[in-house]
């Protein structure tokens, strides 16, 4: 990809994995994203906690930014704790809701679900789990309707 | 740009990347073995040469080489990663893979490299071979064959996996999971996410409709 220009001073954006790179090595100062801020996440940690659904994320990848920032830049974000605190909260509370739904998931048999306001992070970690459990499901059922054409071997 | 094949498409390096990694997520998480994207690691690889190219030619210890040089790894680690859970399944479905290959009609898209499907056929013969010195040759007469095609495992299509949506559908067909239930139909709208059985969306994923997430 195109990148730059670098000049001493000014602001500059590039890809996250660059800008950790150049943090390690000391050659700059990063600066944290708008909705990285004291009071724009509690109001949506108590939008999160208020609603049954999904709220919209500030950011697909509001996560990983967190972690990644905190660890490698703390030392360029106000209120550092106070931000780390709130992420995990937000991120806690969306998580049960996750765990909720998806045992209402299998319990319930569906077919389809519209997941629109998870990220990425948030469907990767319970992912996995839900849809091999879901697939052993389906096994089972299968296995029990006598007759069908179902597969000798299992796997 | 690209001299690659007969394609006519002439992406730039960013949405050359951009495919390779759309490439790379639907082949980890689809349950099959999909499509093969010759022209997408031809022009990728091509462009890695090129930059490799560059790099020798700059100056040492330029800022500028390091960085390049991070970003020519990391487009490696997604092309052998790619490259790798293409193997994963050819091993694992060798027998269907190879079958669906040979029935394929004329002019549908192959789902192999000539480099992966010489792979497999070398593969499949090993395993005969090693099946038959190992315990079919000792096998009484009339057990001596065994057919790879019905007793290795096809892949599970009714899998579930996440989606998301990158160009509109509508009337998306839903079967019902049990009796009880009736099928119904959903519309998929751009940028959306959703868990559905792979079965049902799997030409929207091989139509670039739909990104495996």
């Amino acid at each position: 990809g195109d990148l730059g220009p670098f000049n001493p001073g000014l602001p500059v954006e590039v890809p996250v994995w660059l800008a950790i790179n150049l943090k390690q090595r000391q050659k700059c100062r990063l600066i944290p994203p708008e909705w990285m801020d004291v009071e724009k996440l509690e109001e949506i940690r108590d939008q999160e906690r208020k609603e049954d659904t999904f709220t919209p994320m500030p950011s697909p990848y509001y996560m990983e930014l967190t972690k990644l920032l905190l660890n490698y830049a703390s030392d360029n974000i106000p209120k550092a704790d106070e931000i780390r605190t709130l992420v995990k909260d937000t991120w806690d509370t969306r998580i049960a809701k996750l765990r909720l739904s998806a045992d209402s998931f299998v319990r319930q048999q569906e077919a389809h679900a519209k997941l629109d306001n998870l990220t990425l992070m948030e469907i990767n970690t319970t992912g996995t789990f839900l849809t091999q459990a879901l697939d052993h499901m389906y096994k089972l059922r299968t296995n029990l309707q006598p007759g069908e054409s179902s597969q000798s071997q299992d796997f | 740009d690209s001299d690659a094949g007969s394609e006519e498409l002439v992406l730039t390096p960013a949405e050359l990347i951009r495919s390779l990694e759309q490439a790379w997520l639907n082949e980890k998480f689809a349950p099959e073995l999909l499509e093969s994207k010759p022209e997408i690691i031809e022009c990728v690889v091509e462009q890695l040469d090129h930059m490799e190219a560059n790099l020798k030619r700059a100056k040492k210890g330029d800022l500028k080489v390091s960085v390049h040089r991070m970003e020519i790894e990391r487009i490696r680690y997604v092309l052998s990663s790619y490259l790798r859970c293409r193997l994963v399944k050819i091993e694992k479905f060798f027998p269907h893979v190879l079958e669906k290959e040979k029935s394929r009609p004329e002019g549908e898209p192959s789902i192999l490299s000539p480099e992966e499907f010489a792979f497999a056929k070398e593969y499949m013969a090993n395993t005969e071979t090693y099946l038959k010195n190992v315990a079919l040759k000792h096998m009484p007469p009339n057990l001596q064959k065994v057919s790879l095609l019905k007793s290795v495992p096809k892949p599970n299509l009714d899998s579930f996996v996440f989606l998301r949506v990158l160009e509109r559908q509508e009337n998306i067909l839903v079967e019902p999971e049990t009796d009880e239930q009736r099928e119904y139909t959903i519309d998929l709208e751009e940028g959306s996410q959703h868990l559905i059985r792979y079965k049902t969306i799997a030409p929207l994923v091989a139509s670039g409709a739909v990104q495996l997430i």
